[in-house]
């Protein structure tokens, strides 16, 4: 199963761009750790992910009252920008 | 005994008595930084300035007969993957060189109620993820013990300015022993609680459904003092719950079993050793101590390794150059946020971040993550069948006493089986605490765990301080207490 | 060849709550960028999700009133992809644990009643709004501007099953769900600030196939009338395509308003892995009967409940759809107004065309104060039984409008009571005919269109108001003679 791991379509998934010399040794280091989990997922089990809570103490959601409180003023929000224009966040285009 | 060596109640009484001011208190605790940080490098920031402040008003208070709290005037070290509001919060990564929050944990807002004085933020594994601290971007921590070794990892720091008396006490986080591993290389309380019964808001998220932030102390009266004043319900954290504790016995009517997966292969000689001096100990007592299997416990670390690196794959995806945090240019903005993170993130992250998106990615979601799920959640069952014949569950902490620095980090699942014994009770969501009870051949802090079902955190700590005042270990790293 | 479409919509709608889905910052509408945020909606670092009961409660309205089965252990999930304006780079969404499952929509078109039947409603949180700068097109932007005071406000996703046949049927079901959501009361329904958008897939198949044909999503279009249009346009491409021989390519495609047609985006290749799992920060949504029972008792009069109510007064199919989706007052009008005259064509024909066309000339979008149903029934009785004109009316309608008074008290004023005796209209045809020989010569030599000078010659001497009818057949038998 581990030579199924493609690093440049993980990398890409990820939005990580790693550099070459970067790719060969974290490729090993996952097809030693996947081939540890193996074992794991060869396994049956009688119940199906949509069975299983999300919370370890199989707690429920409380659902909260739809009431607003403030939180950050403008400049609070835009403290750690690294760029921002005319109270906005600017990044390099995005193609939609 | 010095007094950097005093428990919180003790410092407290002696405030309270006036015997002793909170700002002379801090001095003597600065000095102690000013010697260490430069060689064990346990904060990654000092708050020196605003601390003097804070000490003198803390003075003003006690002399007045109008302290907040036990916690009043205490230096608190604090992980720095926990937002103060105003100061850097840099999870140890070039990501977040420069970000200052500008909000507070509510951990934070909890303890400033008692005006608790932080020191100022610790080292760590670069966002929480290591056992060593030797993921940092900003440099090794080392273990006062020994200044060769790891203090453990990921709350390193925390427990190194402990152990070094910079601090008397730290908060750290715990994802799969990150509080309790630290504090038995470091000869400290450190204690995980009941998953839920602390607020997450503020703590910046490794893996969703195993973080939780605790204490790491040289006492377990000292675990429970910091986790009375940061536990409780946050309609700000969906997954803190409300409920209420259990009791279960902490005296020696209490059962005990002893894991046998974990006194086998993997663990040292030294640290089965201690397990066995506890046992004996409890024993004499009159406590029962018996055997118990289990079998799970060998997925635990392959478990482990999928939903972690799942949830913190999702959970780091924020950190994308656009709002906040490093910013590396690029023509477009998908470019910019995939070399912002090539080269804000080291390469433990990346390892992480790419086997969790792997791990939930088309195709191999069900043998990967789906399984993991439905291995932990028969794990759970599993503890749950076993609490209804023992109240509490004993095994080492580590399967060794602290390594050096170097010597696990070219073989990432080496390092990964060293989580073996603590990873369980995240995986579970149950209270877990190392006490420490012992040094290994080579005089390095060993300790012993102790698990008990959810929500039995007070009868938790009631028996392992049984155990602390039975085994009494003394031994102190002795270089940094002057 | 004559290709069948199939067309699935996917509605996104905008709920009108206080604060957003997952934190309580307030919905806002503002220009003022940025202003309304918190570490949640704001990707910070350390800051978690908090679910909004309204929300939860509203989108049960909506799941419940389309005939949906109510997931009683539902989940919320990370729908994970990375682009600036969705600042955790992750969307909480639900995947396949949705609030809803398995409805239907009522929908009415050329008089036909039909199901449209729903796959799915779930719950998930909107993103930020991106503003390209530079010459103003996206492929040659400069840079992105981002706004986040829309992140974390939350959205209801409808997605119908793909069986809509025509762009009428598809722009009739965005109408109808419209319309419920308004009546529900859970969102402002305004497509125009975007409370309420769709996108279509639509694929083409020989309608001897039994398999349906590959389907392209089609985006951007912001109105029912470039809906209609785009569905249009995209079902003539491909079937022109596949009667060329031409393979149609899965991809997503922008609707272009100004040049109408679709355009092929140049956008990633493949579908999108989303590696949905379960949010970790968000436990199990348990919605069990108590609470929908409750939510049960709080549904108002549902769009369906109401037509059926207006096709019993013996409307047509579509005017009762017409009715069921005005505004509440021109409703109560109209069955007030009804049940005077008893004539619901009628009734349905003044209030949705002279009562709406004179309100619009006076730019007011619904009657004054002062104006009360039991005028306009008058009215239309007065007509009935021709004690006025069709026109007479017109002009009291236009008069109560502008001034509180009463129908009977404007017909005196205005002279506006048709005489409707035989004996005294004939008086004065008698008498027109007598002041206009040269006419009646005229129309006795064949020139017919006269007689309707004559009737308006008589209807003018009388003052304005007989009956022109009986003037009319009067007029006609006295020329006879």
């Amino acid at each position: 199963m581990s030579n199924e791991f493609d690093i440049d379509d993980v990398s890409k998934l990820a939005s990580i761009e790693l550099e070459e010399s970067e790719k060969e040794k974290l490729s090993k280091d996952l097809s030693v750790i996947l081939d540890h989990v193996k074992a794991l997922s060869e396994l049956e089990f009688e119940i199906s992910v949509d069975e299983v809570f999300i919370h370890p103490l199989e707690k429920k959601l409380n659902l909260q009252e739809d009431v607003v409180e403030e939180f950050l003023t403008h400049e609070e929000a835009l403290s750690n920008a690294p760029e921002s224009k005319d109270g906005k966040f600017v990044v390099p285009p995005s193609l939609e | 005994m010095k007094i950097e060596n005093k428990s919180i109640r003790e410092i407290n009484s002696l405030f309270q008595k006036k015997e002793l001011k909170p700002s002379e208190f801090y001095h003597k605790i600065f000095d102690n930084t000013a010697q260490s940080e430069s060689v064990i490098h346990a904060h990654l920031k000092l708050f020196e300035e605003e601390n003097r402040n804070k000490a003198v008003q803390s003075d003003e208070r006690f002399a007045k007969d109008q302290s907040l709290g036990l916690l009043d005037g205490i230096p608190i070290a604090i992980k720095d993957n926990i937002n103060i509001k105003g100061y850097q919060t840099t999870c140890s990564s070039k990501m977040l060189s420069e970000y200052v929050s500008p909000y507070n944990a509510t951990v934070i807002n909890k303890l400033d109620q008692q005006q608790t004085i932080f020191t100022g933020k610790t080292n760590l594994d670069e966002f929480a993820m290591g056992s060593s601290t030797e993921n940092s971007a900003y440099g090794l921590t080392k273990n006062p013990w020994n200044t060769e070794c790891v203090p453990g990892g990921s709350s390193g720091g925390s427990a190194a300015s402990v152990a070094a008396r910079s601090s008397i006490a730290a908060l750290g986080s715990d994802t799969g022993g990150s509080i309790r591993q630290p504090a038995a290389f470091c000869g400290l309380v450190g204690y995980k609680p009941t998953y839920g019964t602390v607020s997450r808001f503020g703590l910046i998220a490794f893996a969703s459904s195993l973080d939780q932030i605790g204490p790491i102390t040289k006492y377990v009266d000292d675990a429970r003092i910091l986790y009375n004043s940061i536990k409780g319900y946050d309609s700000k954290d969906a997954t803190s719950i409300t409920d209420e504790q259990i009791k279960i016995p902490s005296d020696k009517t209490a059962k005990v079993g002893v894991i046998k997966e974990l006194m086998e292969e993997g663990i040292s000689d030294d640290a089965k050793k201690e397990v066995e001096k506890v046992i004996n100990i409890l024993k004499a007592q009159g406590v029962e101590v018996i055997e118990v299997s289990l079998p799970l416990i060998k997925l635990a670390i392959s478990i482990y390794y999928l939903i972690a690196p799942a949830e913190c794959s999702a959970n780091l995806a924020r950190f994308d150059g656009v709002r906040y945090g490093l910013r590396v240019e690029g023509k477009t903005s998908y470019e910019m946020m995939e070399k912002t993170r090539a080269e804000g993130f080291g390469s433990e992250v990346k390892r992480r971040i790419l086997l969790g998106t792997y791990a939930l990615s088309a195709g191999y979601f069900d043998a990967y993550y789906g399984k993991a799920l439905l291995a932990r959640k028969n794990m759970i069952d599993e503890f749950n069948k076993i609490f209804n014949q023992v109240d509490y569950l004993i095994s080492p902490t580590t399967p060794t006493a602290a390594f050096k620095a170097g010597e696990k980090t070219s073989n990432p699942l080496e390092m990964y089986m060293s989580d073996l014994c603590t990873i369980p009770a995240n995986l579970a969501g149950l209270p877990s605490i190392s006490v420490p009870t012992g040094l290994s051949k080579e005089k390095l802090p060993l300790g012993v765990q102790v698990m008990s079902k959810a929500l039995t955190d007070d009868s938790l700590l009631d028996f392992a301080e049984l155990i602390e005042k039975e085994v009494s270990f003394n031994d102190e790293p002795s270089d940094w207490i002057k | 060849m004559n290709y069948q479409p199939t067309i699935g919509i996917e509605t996104h709608i905008e709920l009108k709550t206080n604060s957003k889905m997952f934190c309580r910052c307030k919905v806002v509408d503002t220009d003022e960028p940025n202003v309304s945020l918190c570490p949640t909606c704001l990707g910070l670092p350390g800051a978690l999700p908090v679910p909004n009961k309204r929300a939860i409660e509203f989108i049960t309205l909506l799941a419940l009133s389309t005939n949906c089965k109510i997931t009683k252990q539902g989940m919320f999930h990370r729908k994970n992809y990375f682009y600036p304006d969705l600042p955790k780079n992750y969307q909480i969404s639900q995947f396949d644990l949705p609030v809803g499952l398995d409805g239907s929509l009522s929908i009415v078109l050329n008089e036909i009643e039909s199901e449209v039947a729903i796959e799915r409603v779930h719950m998930e949180e909107d993103t930020g709004k991106s503003t390209h700068m530079g010459s103003g097109r996206i492929d040659s932007a400069t840079s992105t501007a981002l706004d986040f005071n829309r992140s974390g406000v939350p959205l209801v996703e409808i997605v119908t099953k793909p069986v809509i046949k025509s762009a009428k049927e598809a722009v009739a079901y965005i109408e109808e769900l419209r319309q419920l959501a308004l009546d529900l009361g859970i969102s402002e329904g305004k497509l125009e600030k975007g409370n309420l958008r769709f996108d279509a897939n639509i694929s083409v198949a020989s309608p001897d196939s039994n398999v349906l044909g590959t389907k392209v999503e089609i985006k951007n279009m912001n109105s029912l009338r470039s809906l209609e249009r785009a569905i249009d346009y995209e079902i003539e491409r491909q079937s022109k395509a596949l009667s060329n021989g031409d393979v149609i390519v899965q991809e997503t495609r922008h609707w272009d308003e100004g040049k109408e047609v679709t355009k092929s985006m140049r956008s990633k290749e493949g579908s999108a892995d989303y590696r949905y799992f379960s949010d970790p920060d968000l436990p199990n949504m348990v919605l069990d009967d108590e609470f929908v029972n409750e939510i049960k008792a709080q549904m108002p009069k549902l769009p369906i409940e109401k037509r059926t109510e207006l096709i019993k007064t013996g409307l047509t199919l579509s005017e009762a759809n017409i009715l069921s989706k005005s505004d509440s007052w021109i409703i109560e009008l109209f069955q007030n107004v009804y049940s005077s005259t008893k004539n619901p064509g009628t009734t349905y024909n003044w209030i949705m065309g002279e009562l709406q066309g004179q309100i619009r000339k006076l730019d007011i979008s619904k009657p004054p104060y002062w104006f009360k149903s039991e005028s306009l029934s008058e009215i239309i009785n007065l007509i009935e039984s021709n004690k006025i004109s069709f026109s007479s009316g017109k002009i009291i309608l236009a008069s109560i409008l502008e001034n509180d008074s009463t129908p009977d008290e404007i017909a005196k004023q205005q002279n506006l009571y048709q005489e409707n005796d035989s004996d005294k209209i004939l008086e004065i045809v008698k008498n027109v005919i007598t002041e206009n020989i040269k006419v009646i010569e005229r129309i006795k030599n064949g020139e017919d269109k006269l007689i309707g000078f004559m009737v308006g010659q008589v209807i003018k001497s009388s003052g304005g108001s007989i009956n022109p009818g009986i003037a009319k057949e009067l007029l006609t038998k006295e020329l006879e003679e």
